[in-house]
């Protein structure tokens, strides 16, 4: 029997708290310990290894020493791009990762008139592994209408397909809004689908298929998720045992920090009354070594927001030896104030959104852009967030913005122009 | 000016017009009388008139029959016999602006046939859908008539007409114009699969994308159709299956105990202390048979039969649905492989979503900056009959028939019976698009409840060919009559190029 172990979603460089962004990193090494503990043949990492496709250095350094200590106890790692680490240009770290030998990206398109994928065999237990990269706005959807799957169906083996990309039918409810593609898209019968994208776990059998997994994130790249686990949920990688067949995949839960979550609802309170329900409801929790998601929500009935005041919060818990204390003010307002109503608790969403509402305020003729033109201002934005990398010059850190912006706008500007 | 013939007689519901021998009047052929404007006549009925007298008529054809043909003949047959029309004015032009007539045409007038500019005031709306082009009898015109989509749908449309006639060939035709605007959300629950076209012409073929596909076996680039039984309430049931007061009680007590795992416990076989055992047999029996959901015993899993309905996956589809039709689009659901009722359930349960949501938009303001919604139901009597109404109350259907215009909702019922539809819903439906019908019952029931007066198109209706239609509305100013293109031919006619896009791969 052989194993492997099937992580997704790292997201390391997410997080700009530097306690969190500890505990993101220790996340990831409590899991390739525990893999490694558990003697895999080798590892899946689908997509969302970092945050950026370019991460900072110091990232980017740890994360290496990491993966080159798993390389070097003979098991291989084998990755995809995932929304986040994807590149149009295959100058990822992810890339730059791959040509110094520390992992091996398995998505190899073969050319032809459909998109061929060639197989990448694991040397040691003959598995062959391949797969697609995700895009943002689920734009890999045309690959995968272009896929050959019967190729890939044809094959013999024990064969994983690699993706990172939400799949219609198993989407949680309340990530209705989230792009996805339909499982009839997907190659047919293969013994194993690693998963990666969304940030909860799932294993689905459906019949025809092998396991359809989703480790879900590993630690929690957004607020959303840092309050999911605070809230119960399980973050960890799935640990797989084949040999023709993959048995039952096992959760193997990784917790680098307890968790607390407070919830206080201070609807119908002026903001004095809602200071002290907040103080009475820290009081019933302890939060002496915990991450302590905060959530304060509903509508004051008089008085501002701003005084609940957040810093007097923050010490409070850190007084009571709370770790890290995240307030999410978000759902809070008050009837003095006109409403602003924010859906979503993700950023991306929240991006999506107000662009989508800036959108159809501009007279804009060309449909494709009313219609596109959230997803393309999304993306732009992700690039323009890259940050100019240790060593690289001014003029260099602008022509890669430029080009990267190009790429995701689709348009060539020549010199002359910039 | 070619006349076609002569204004004789008659009277405001039915002036006379004799025919000219060598221009042949057909019934629903459209006239027009000059004079202070023109007025448009539409030929209602045809009679034959001779000079000579019925026994020298008899006389005449007696030596034909018998052969004693030698010259017998009528001294200039084209005066002494003749066909008179009976023909109605339906409306009256003066400056380009259409009226209804109020007065008769000038007595002894010569009348031509139509032409395409005595219809220019059959302007394209702001919203086009195309229905087909104007018909003149068996003629068709190059004036092609449209109905506005928001106006059109929110007030509802009939489409009522016995098999073969053409509806679902009108629907597709109707659609393919819908699938172009994103001010429309079009719901169309599809039980013969043949409006997405999988292997032929269908909607699947629009070239904006905009049309979506959902079936519990969709080809790729489909979405497969899988609803989770969480996302099922009792009240979606609600007209759709008929329970008993027992079962309706305890699926309350289920649903309040187990709140969305309710079907699943049900099913389970979770047993409730006030809930009889009879009942909650009986209830596992009608989920089994209904949405084909029923408990293994051997490995104590929920298993689903054609995984429509199923426990584990499909929970964001009737959300992802909804989100499609308010991005104005048209979801195409395949309903072929479902049971009737599962089909109805399936319907009631997006409709229901839809409707909720719009409500929740109109409170909020949003409403306006929403696209309408329209949700096309083939044999709509199984929702909307007066039977069914009685017997199982009000479902989300006939609540929509009713209130859905407040929140920008409208149906698209289609049926063969309208005779079965009670006359409160009929009247809502202010556009009906009627093709042929050779039953009379159905034709007095359509007539009745027309928005304009078709009290002698009776015979029109019974004799509409395959793919010409009638279109009442309260948004035309008058009946007008169309031919629907074959759909097949309709698509190949509009300059839509394949857009084959290669795709560079990076991955």
């Amino acid at each position: 029997m052989y194993r492997f172990a099937h992580l997704s979603d790292c997201h390391l460089g997410a997080q700009k708290q530097p306690e969190l962004r500890e505990l993101e990193f220790q996340a990831f090494r409590m899991a390739l310990d525990d893999a490694l503990e558990n003697n895999v043949d080798f590892m899946i990492i689908a997509g969302d290894l970092f945050h950026s496709n370019i991460p900072n250095m110091e990232t980017v350094k740890r994360a290496t020493l990491e993966l080159r200590r798993v390389r070097d106890e003979g098991v291989p790692i084998y990755v995809n791009y995932g929304s986040h680490d994807y590149s149009p240009s295959n100058t990822s770290m992810i890339d730059i990762l791959e040509t110094a030998g520390v992992i091996e990206k398995v998505v190899r398109p073969i050319p032809g008139k459909k998109l061929g994928l060639e197989f990448t065999v694991d040397e040691k237990t003959g598995a062959k592994i391949t797969g697609l990269s995700g895009r943002s706005r689920a734009l890999e959807v045309d690959y995968f209408r272009n896929l050959d799957r019967e190729a890939l169906e044809a094959e013999d083996g024990f064969r994983i397909f690699l993706f990172h990309s939400a799949i219609t039918q198993f989407k949680p409810v309340d990530f209705a809004e989230m792009d996805s593609i339909d499982l009839n898209l997907f190659p047919r019968g293969l013994e194993y689908y690693a998963g990666g994208h969304l940030h909860r776990r799932g294993c689905y059998l459906e019949e025809g298929y092998g396991p359809i997994v989703y480790p879900g994130a590993l630690f929690g790249s957004y607020a959303g998720d840092l309050e999911e686990n605070a809230r119960g949920e399980e973050r960890g990688y799935y640990l797989v045992e084949f040999r023709e067949k993959a048995k039952t995949p096992q959760f193997r839960v990784i917790r680098p920090a307890e968790f607390e979550y407070i919830e206080c609802d201070v609807t119908g309170k002026n903001s004095q009354d809602a200071s002290l329900l907040i103080r009475k409801e820290m009081g019933e929790h302890d939060v002496k070594g915990k991450v302590v998601m905060f959530k304060i929500r509903g509508e004051l009935s008089s008085g501002r927001t701003s005084d609940i005041d957040s810093a007097w919060i923050r010490r409070e818990l850190e007084s009571r030896g709370a770790r890290v204390v995240q307030i999410n003010r978000h759902g809070l307002s008050t009837r003095e104030i006109q409403k602003v109503r924010v859906a979503e608790s993700e950023i991306p969403a929240l991006e999506r959104r107000i662009f989508r509402e800036k959108l159809a305020g501009v007279d804009i003729r060309n449909k494709s852009l009313m219609k596109r033109g959230d997803s393309l201002a999304v993306e732009l934005l992700r690039k323009l967030e890259n940050e100019i990398a240790p060593g690289e010059k001014k003029e260099e850190y602008e022509r890669r913005v430029i080009e990267e912006a190009e790429a995701v706008m689709g348009v060539n500007l020549d010199d002359d122009n910039r | 000016m070619e006349i076609a013939g002569q204004i004789i007689g008659g009277e405001t519901a039915a002036v006379l017009i004799r025919q000219k021998s060598d221009e042949p009047v057909e019934l629903g052929d459209l006239l027009v009388a000059e004079g202070d404007g023109y007025t448009i006549l539409q030929v209602k009925d045809l009679k034959y008139r001779s000079q000579i007298p019925q026994g020298m008529r008899e006389l005449a054809s007696g030596f034909n029959l018998e052969g004693y043909r030698g010259d017998v003949e009528f001294l200039e047959p084209e005066l002494r016999n003749y066909i008179i029309a009976e023909a109605r004015p339906i409306l009256h032009v003066r400056n380009g602006e259409p009226m209804l007539p109020k007065r008769l045409p000038g007595f002894f007038r010569e009348v031509r046939r139509i032409r395409d500019g005595d219809l220019a005031f059959l302007e394209k709306p702001r919203n086009p859908v195309f229905l087909g082009n104007v018909r003149s009898g068996s003629k068709v015109l190059e004036t092609p008539v449209y109905i506005d989509a928001l106006d059109a749908i929110t007030h509802h449309i009939l489409i009522p007409a016995t098999t073969g006639r053409g509806k679902s060939n009108l629907v597709k035709v109707m659609l393919w114009s819908l699938a172009d605007m994103d001010r429309v959300g079009m719901l169309v629950l599809d039980p013969h699969d043949e409006y997405y076209g999988r292997n032929e012409a269908g909607l699947g073929k629009h070239p904006s994308g905009n049309v979506v596909y959902y079936s519990p076996d969709a080809p790729v680039g489909g979405n497969t159709l899988s609803i989770n039984l969480r996302a099922l309430r009792p009240e979606h049931f609600e007209g759709i299956i008929p329970f008993t007061q027992a079962q309706e009680q305890a699926i309350a007590k289920y649903h309040n105990c187990y709140k969305e795992r309710w079907i699943i416990k049900i099913v389970e076989g979770e047993k409730l202390s006030d809930v009889k055992s009879v009942t909650l047999s009986v209830l596992r029996r009608v989920f089994d048979v209904i949405l084909g959901v029923y408990l293994d015993e051997d490995t104590g899993e929920i298993k689903s039969r054609g995984g429509v309905f199923r426990d584990v996956g499909g929970e964001s589809t009737i959300k992802d649905i909804a989100g499609h039709l308010e991005d104005g689009k048209i979801v195409v659901v395949d309903t072929s492989r479902l049971m009737g009722e599962a089909e109805l359930l399936v319907g009631s349960v997006i409709s229901g979503e839809i409707f909720r949501r719009y409500q929740k938009y109109k409170s909020t303001g949003e409403l306006r900056r929403k696209p309408v919604i329209g949700i096309v139901i083939e044999e709509a009597p199984r929702v909307l009959g007066k039977e069914v109404i009685e017997r199982q109350g009000n479902n989300i259907y006939s609540t929509i028939a009713r209130e859905g215009r407040k929140f920008n909702i409208g149906l698209v019922a289609i049926t063969q019976l309208v005779s079965l539809i009670p006359r409160t819903v009929l009247a809502n439906m202010n556009t009906k698009i009627i093709l042929g019908n050779e039953m009379a019952q159905e034709r007095a029931e359509i007539i009745g409840s027309a928005s304009q007066d078709l009290s002698d198109d009776n015979r029109a209706i019974a004799s509409l060919d395959k793919g010409e239609a009638i279109v009442s509305s309260i948004f035309t100013k008058f009946a007008v009559p169309v031919k629907i293109p074959l759909f097949e031919e309709f698509i190949e006619s509009t300059d839509h190029e394949d857009e084959d896009e290669d795709i560079e791969f990076i991955g």
